[in-house]
């Protein structure tokens, strides 16, 4: 009895070891000492490569060509102002941007409702929802390219089924271009159907009750509650999905491979083309700032819609 | 306004009775609170009838029209839901006037139902304010002001004040009383709260396990209930039960005590002669033996001074019995006492059906 009560003593009477004295400072010491390790593994892997991004777009940079990097200002970003597959490729991906984005949240929001109805069995809904969404991109170009196949494709097969002609999909720079817009709209829809059940789920059954006894009908209160509650989900699966959009790249490769000529052809797919193909590192890099800048600026509408609607 | 008549209601959720057949008839004007304890089935009869629950047989009268297959907005009726139901993204005003707004009453008329239904309830200064800037208080208040502005021939409450703390629902509950004599339509109210039950009906229908166990005044089920639920279920602290023989004229008790039936039940001692019953007496019909006729010799557990009055705890065999004293009474615990009984005040079941014995 007595040796516990010394040693408690002891214990209390003891120091604490030095390197407590550090957390003691301040709270603000602590929150950066806590906060020190995410910060630089952020730099590592996101910060430093966006910052030598921008420094190389200022270099002229081709490992084809064996000559050293040399510093030429903005000349890469000049060279885009006059290069006529920049336009092209950048309109392509605005394109599919304007046209998957809002395609997307249409279907997307039609799944969302059917798997939020109260079916006995819910997983297969679920399942087959998540199905695409969990299925790799250059998969679903694949998929879709044998879809699409002038011969042996099963939508041409539908089509003369009905009696309509069959379409050579990928011949047709607007064929080809309706071909990539469906498979993705198809392939990202099920991502906003997540995102957007999750935010239907968390509206309360009891609203509905209240809209019933109020006397709103369906589309009453599909307009009047459903959206306006569905507002914030909307906006985070829009800013996700437009940033995604933008940076399109596998399904259109793996589709079309850019064609016919660069009629299909993406940013990423050009940026791709001229790091890793054409190895021209400097001018690649300037074509990646100004996607990254794109994304960027759809980001910050995003987020200043998001409050200003509080 | 309009009188509610249920006939013969069920409702089943496959092999699962949860609603048994219930016949009532609520009066024009009327103000009816079912009561019981969970899963009695009180919310799903109110839900029933506005319309949100579909019914399995029977049938549901609102005024002369059977509304059996009618939609809730095609029911001409309020509710007041259990967490409100508010439309976070709408003002308070945009709340009220949603049911106009969708019947197409013209946005005058609508503001001027607006105003004198925020009046009424005194929220006239929240009207630009969403739900989520309210207390709980404001909250129901504007959940109830909805439900006026829709001068609807029924209002229905779903436990409205289960949300709130004890001194406002107490003040609430005050202002649904009020509103009622002000407005005096016919109203549904569905509560576990006896006391609630007991301050707002006219009527109250005590439910148990899909049944109505009893309608009546609150008078009624609290001086005359007619089995031993009702007893327990109604009155705080719940009525007072132990078992007992008639032998001899008296009612026996466990632990020796008795009480002579005569003074009890005048004329009918010998009819219940050699039968088990349940006594009930409530709380405050015990009393100081000094004026009573009819006492029990008991041992005092627990003494609870609660200022007003005070609760004294004893037991009669394995009982445990809560009396109502005067806040002078204060035995000590341990102690052997006396404690009078109100012959006028007890009450007999029968000891297998649990039911009044007349």
């Amino acid at each position: 009895m007595t040796t516990s009560t010394l040693s408690t003593t002891d214990r209390i009477e003891k120091q604490p070891p030095a390197w407590t004295k550090m957390l003691d400072l301040s709270d603000r010491a602590l929150a950066v000492l806590l906060l020190a390790p995410a910060a630089l593994l952020l730099s590592l892997i996101i910060v430093y490569p966006v910052l030598r991004l921008g420094y190389t777009s200022f270099f002229s940079l081709s490992l084809t060509s064996g000559l050293p990097a040399e510093f030429v200002g903005l000349d890469n970003y000049r060279l885009m102002i006059d290069d006529p597959v920049f336009w092209e490729t950048t309109w392509n991906t605005v394109l599919i941007t304007l046209i998957t984005v809002p395609g997307a949240l249409v279907v997307g929001m039609a799944l969302a409702l059917l798997a939020n109805l109260p079916f006995r069995v819910q997983w297969p809904v679920r399942l087959s929802l998540l199905i695409p969404w969990a299925l790799p991109l250059s998969f679903a170009g694949l998929i879709f390219a044998w879809f699409f196949h002038s011969e042996y494709g099963v939508v041409n097969d539908v089509l003369m089924r009905l009696g309509l002609p069959g379409v050579i999909w990928f011949n047709s720079p607007n064929w080809a271009m309706a071909a990539i817009c469906l498979t993705i709209i198809w392939k990202t829809s099920s991502f906003m159907a997540l995102i957007i059940l999750a935010g239907l789920q968390t509206i309360p059954r009891s609203l509905y009750e209240a809209a019933d006894v109020d006397g709103a009908g369906r589309v009453r209160q599909f307009v009047e509650i459903t959206l306006p509650l569905l507002k914030p989900s909307i906006v985070v699966a829009l800013i996700f999905r437009t940033i995604t959009a933008l940076q399109t790249f596998d399904i259109p490769y793996m589709m079309t491979g850019g064609g016919p000529g660069t009629s299909t052809s993406t940013l990423a797919m050009y940026i791709h083309q001229n790091t890793i193909s054409f190895l021209d590192l400097g001018y690649g890099s300037a074509l990646a700032v100004v996607m990254f800048l794109l994304s960027m600026c759809v980001t910050v509408v995003y987020l200043r819609i998001i409050r200003t609607k509080g | 306004m309009a009188s509610v008549s249920l006939r013969k209601l069920e409702k089943s959720y496959g092999a699962l009775r949860i609603v048994k057949g219930i016949d009532l008839d609520i009066r024009d004007g009327e103000f009816v609170v079912f009561v019981g304890p969970s899963g009695c089935g009180k919310s799903t009869t109110l839900r029933m009838v506005a319309g949100l629950e579909s019914i399995t047989d029977g049938e549901i009268r609102i005024g002369e029209r059977v509304v059996n297959k009618l939609a809730p907005r095609e029911r001409d009726i309020a509710m007041v839901f259990q967490d409100y139901a508010l439309y976070p993204h709408k003002t308070v005003r945009e709340n009220m006037g949603f049911s106009l707004k969708v019947r197409g009453v013209s946005m005058k008329d609508a503001e001027g139902r607006i105003n004198e239904a925020a009046e009424m309830l005194g929220i006239g200064h929240l009207l630009d304010r969403r739900p989520g800037q309210l207390s709980g208080g404001q909250r129901q208040r504007v959940a109830m002001g909805r439900a006026i502005v829709r001068r609807p021939q029924v209002f229905l409450f779903d436990e409205p004040l289960s949300n709130l703390d004890a001194k406002l629902r107490g003040q609430v509950r005050t202002e649904i009383k009020r509103l009622h004599q002000q407005i005096g339509t016919t109203i549904i109210y569905v509560t576990h709260d006896q006391v609630e039950a007991m301050t707002l009906a006219d009527r109250i229908v005590i439910l148990r396990a899909g049944d109505i166990e009893q309608v009546g005044t609150p008078d009624d089920v609290y001086n005359r209930p007619r089995s031993v639920f009702v007893g327990g279920f109604v009155g705080s602290p719940a009525m007072n039960f132990a078992k007992a023989k008639v032998e001899g004229g008296n009612l026996v008790f466990a632990d020796g005590n008795t009480l002579p039936l005569a003074q009890i039940r005048t004329g009918r001692e010998t009819a219940l002669e050699g039968r088990q019953v349940i006594v009930g007496v409530r709380p405050e019909h015990f009393s100081t033996a000094a004026d009573a006729s009819l006492a029990l010799n008991v041992k005092v557990q627990v003494v609870e001074p609660l200022g007003s009055d005070t609760l004294v705890h004893f037991a009669i065999g394995n009982e445990t019995m809560t009396a109502r004293m005067s806040p002078e009474t204060r035995p000590e615990a341990g102690a052997q006492i006396r404690v009078g009984v109100d012959p006028a005040k007890v009450h007999l079941f029968d000891a297998v059906s649990e039911r009044v014995l007349d």
